[in-house]
């Protein structure tokens, strides 16, 4: 048998089904890799998938709590798309969620006594502006004097960590509540209104990725945004401003963030207050996620949409395999970390395409 | 106070060993922002080597050959794939993050085996550190091999077009630098916190990081800012030690670190200072060689 010869060839425009061919592959990678990674622990699986989903997706037990998590990881996620658009890297969406949370409780705890309906949007607003804040800083360091916007991005999350620490710990702690090393609870009135045991504001991220869509597709500043990215030379030269673009991109990044926090601590049953500090670090370590999802979905704001729910019912199914199996508490992590090397290696074919070689 | 000095310069330890590798791979051109990443696999397996062998020299060998390995598929990821290197570097920082949770949070808990050290408050670590530092820019400066990585790093065309393997150069570089960071993380757990926990770099890697862009590449100011940034490290984790009745909280301790490292990038970025001084930096850096 003859094999045909194969060679690399430059791909100089990658079309966007070419982009989502590529997407897809690598989740269908994952899935293989992953298979075989729960075969070597010693379960099968199908059944292991089969639990996973059943569970993530069933009213009964999983679901509220998976699209709770799932709508988090969309917030984080739009957060980090938007800025990258403009070619910057927004990875403090952790810290954008503390400091979200710092502004929704610093509202909540001082005019707890008003109603619902003024207090709620009035914590919402705190926590975006909060949040705008602590993005539009990086992003003006980086804007105006050419800081790597990375490195203050991380900086930023270790500060906002600590200063919730600060915050809810004993003895000096202000927020801090009478049970050991959490806050107060939050008053009554600022409690999401729920319809059907989920938040009003599962409603919200979805929104915000139909207006980021808009924004990108239809506005001047979108197009301003993403002239940016594609290329800094070229887009100073067409008259747009970067370091006001960066600013711009950074708070409305944040401000997303942001707005999360209150869904976060405001609209889980379980939750209503600032847990332990592990407990705060694990949910704002799901949000890094998000930098995994925006790339996946090629930083479309709807595409994103469904693939948070898919990574939200795996995070979520995952609990229940460290109980059903005996398997490791974490591996729903092992799979998003192979799903994100296999997308990475796969972006080869961004650049190259293997082509036949014809006979000359 | 001499227990004092002694952690700040094992700090500084980390930071160096992170830092040098980092300096290195930055001069062949090639940016590796998963540093944090490489230092969690080094120090995830060194401390559970450590733990299973009762040696500690297997425990920092293990961790720098892993931290090789991840620094490794980098360079595949970054230089044969020529995928974007910040895309690269953030997926092996998530990935470490995520397998290192699932691989080693059930084996939380101390190492229970002393390190050994100087006079018993220094570990000799320390030393060999600031002589990688020196070869490092000894090398860097006045050798052949140091000019080959500097002029990959500035211009890689050109550096192929005069008969340098750029690949070869930004491979071994990509692997030492994973190496060192490996190395690194084994040093912090296993000897600096002797525990494991959850995430026990935090946010380490990423002031090496910091430290590498504040040094302008120049080996010397990276020994001097990682030795500031090790007694502004553990300034912050115990205060009570050098300011007896220190009133701070300890969140508030904690952020120092983490400020100073902003307050110094936004002083070396501004107009000013890089008139004054000029940035080295690598002009390649960050960008895929492709072989046109």
């Amino acid at each position: 048998m003859k094999l045909p010869k194969l060679k690399l060839e430059r791909v100089l425009v990658v079309t966007g089904r070419d982009a989502v061919k590529i997407s897809v592959l690598s989740i269908i990678i994952a899935f293989v890799v992953f298979s075989a990674f729960i075969l070597f622990e010693g379960a099968n699986p199908i059944d292991v998938y089969k639990c996973v989903f059943s569970y993530a997706f069933d009213p009964k037990t999983g679901l509220p709590t998976m699209i709770h998590r799932s709508t988090l990881l969309l917030f984080a996620t739009l957060a980090f798309i938007l800025p990258l658009k403009a070619g910057l890297w927004n990875v403090g969406m952790e810290g954008q969620l503390y400091l979200g949370t710092v502004g929704a409780f610093a509202v909540a705890y001082a005019y707890g006594d008003l109603p619902s309906t003024i207090l709620i949007p009035l914590m919402l607003i705190s926590a975006g502006i909060f949040g705008a804040v602590y993005g539009a800083f990086a992003g003006f360091l980086r804007g105006k004097f050419g800081v790597n916007e990375i490195v203050i991005t991380l900086m930023l999350n270790n500060i906002a960590f600590w200063l919730l620490h600060a915050l809810i710990m004993p003895p000096t702690g202000p927020w801090r509540g009478i049970a050991e090393s959490q806050s107060r609870p939050l008053p009554v009135s600022a409690w999401a209104p729920t319809i059907w045991r989920l938040p009003f504001t599962v409603v919200l991220a979805p929104a915000i990725s139909i207006l980021l869509f808009f924004l990108f597709e239809k506005t001047r500043i979108g197009f301003q945004i993403k002239a940016l990215g594609s290329s800094q030379p070229a887009a100073e030269h067409a008259g747009i401003n970067p370091a006001k673009i960066a600013i711009f991109v950074m708070a409305v990044g944040g401000a997303i963030a942001g707005l999360s926090a209150y869904h976060m601590w405001a609209g889980d049953p379980s939750f209503r207050l600032i847990p332990r500090p592990d407990a705060y670090k694990g949910i704002g370590e799901l949000t890094y996620w998000g930098i995994m999802v925006g790339l996946i979905c090629l930083l479309n704001p709807l595409a994103a949409i469904p693939l948070s729910i898919f990574v939200g019912s795996l995070r979520e199914g995952g609990t229940v395999i460290v109980r059903r199996y005996g398997l490791t508490y974490g591996l729903d992590r092992v799979f998003l970390g192979i799903l994100f090397l296999s997308f990475i290696a796969l972006q080869f074919f961004y650049r190259y395409k293997i082509v036949r070689k014809k006979k000359a | 106070m001499w227990p004092f000095i002694a952690r700040c310069l094992e700090v500084a330890t980390i930071f160096l060993l992170a830092g040098i590798g980092e300096l290195l791979d930055q001069r062949s051109g090639v940016l590796n922002v998963g540093i944090e990443g490489l230092m969690l696999f080094g120090a995830a397996s060194g401390f559970i080597t450590a733990l299973r062998t009762g040696s500690l020299l297997v425990g920092f060998i293990v961790g720098a050959a892993l931290g090789a390995v991840f620094g490794f598929l980098h360079g595949l990821f970054s230089i044969t794939l020529k995928v974007d290197q910040v895309v690269s570097a953030m997926g092996i920082w998530i990935f470490a993050m995520g397998f290192v949770t699932f691989w080693m949070d059930k084996y939380s808990g101390p190492l229970r085996i002393p390190s050994p050290r100087i006079g018993g408050l220094l570990s000799p670590m320390f030393f060999f550190a600031v002589v990688l530092v020196l070869v490092v820019w000894f090398i860097l400066s006045k050798t052949h091999i140091g000019l080959k990585i500097r002029s990959v790093g500035e211009d890689p065309s050109v550096a192929e077009a005069t008969g340098i393997n750029v690949v070869k150069i930004r491979y071994l570089c990509v692997i030492i630098g994973g190496l060192l960071g490996g190395l690194a993380g084994a040093f912090m757990c296993i000897t600096y916190l002797g525990l494991w926990s959850h995430i026990p770099t935090q946010g380490m890697g990423w002031i090496a990081l910091a430290l590498v862009l504040f040094s302008m590449w120049r080996p010397p100011i990276l020994l001097a800012g990682a030795l500031i940034f090790g007694v502004i490290w553990q300034f912050g984790i115990a205060p009570e030690t050098l300011i007896p009745g220190f009133g701070l909280p300890l969140g508030v301790c904690r952020m120092f670190p983490f400020i100073a490292t902003i307050i110094v990038l936004a002083v070396i970025s501004t107009p000013r200072f890089r008139r004054k001084w000029g940035l080295a930096k690598p002009a390649a850096l960050g960008q895929p060689y492709i072989k046109e």
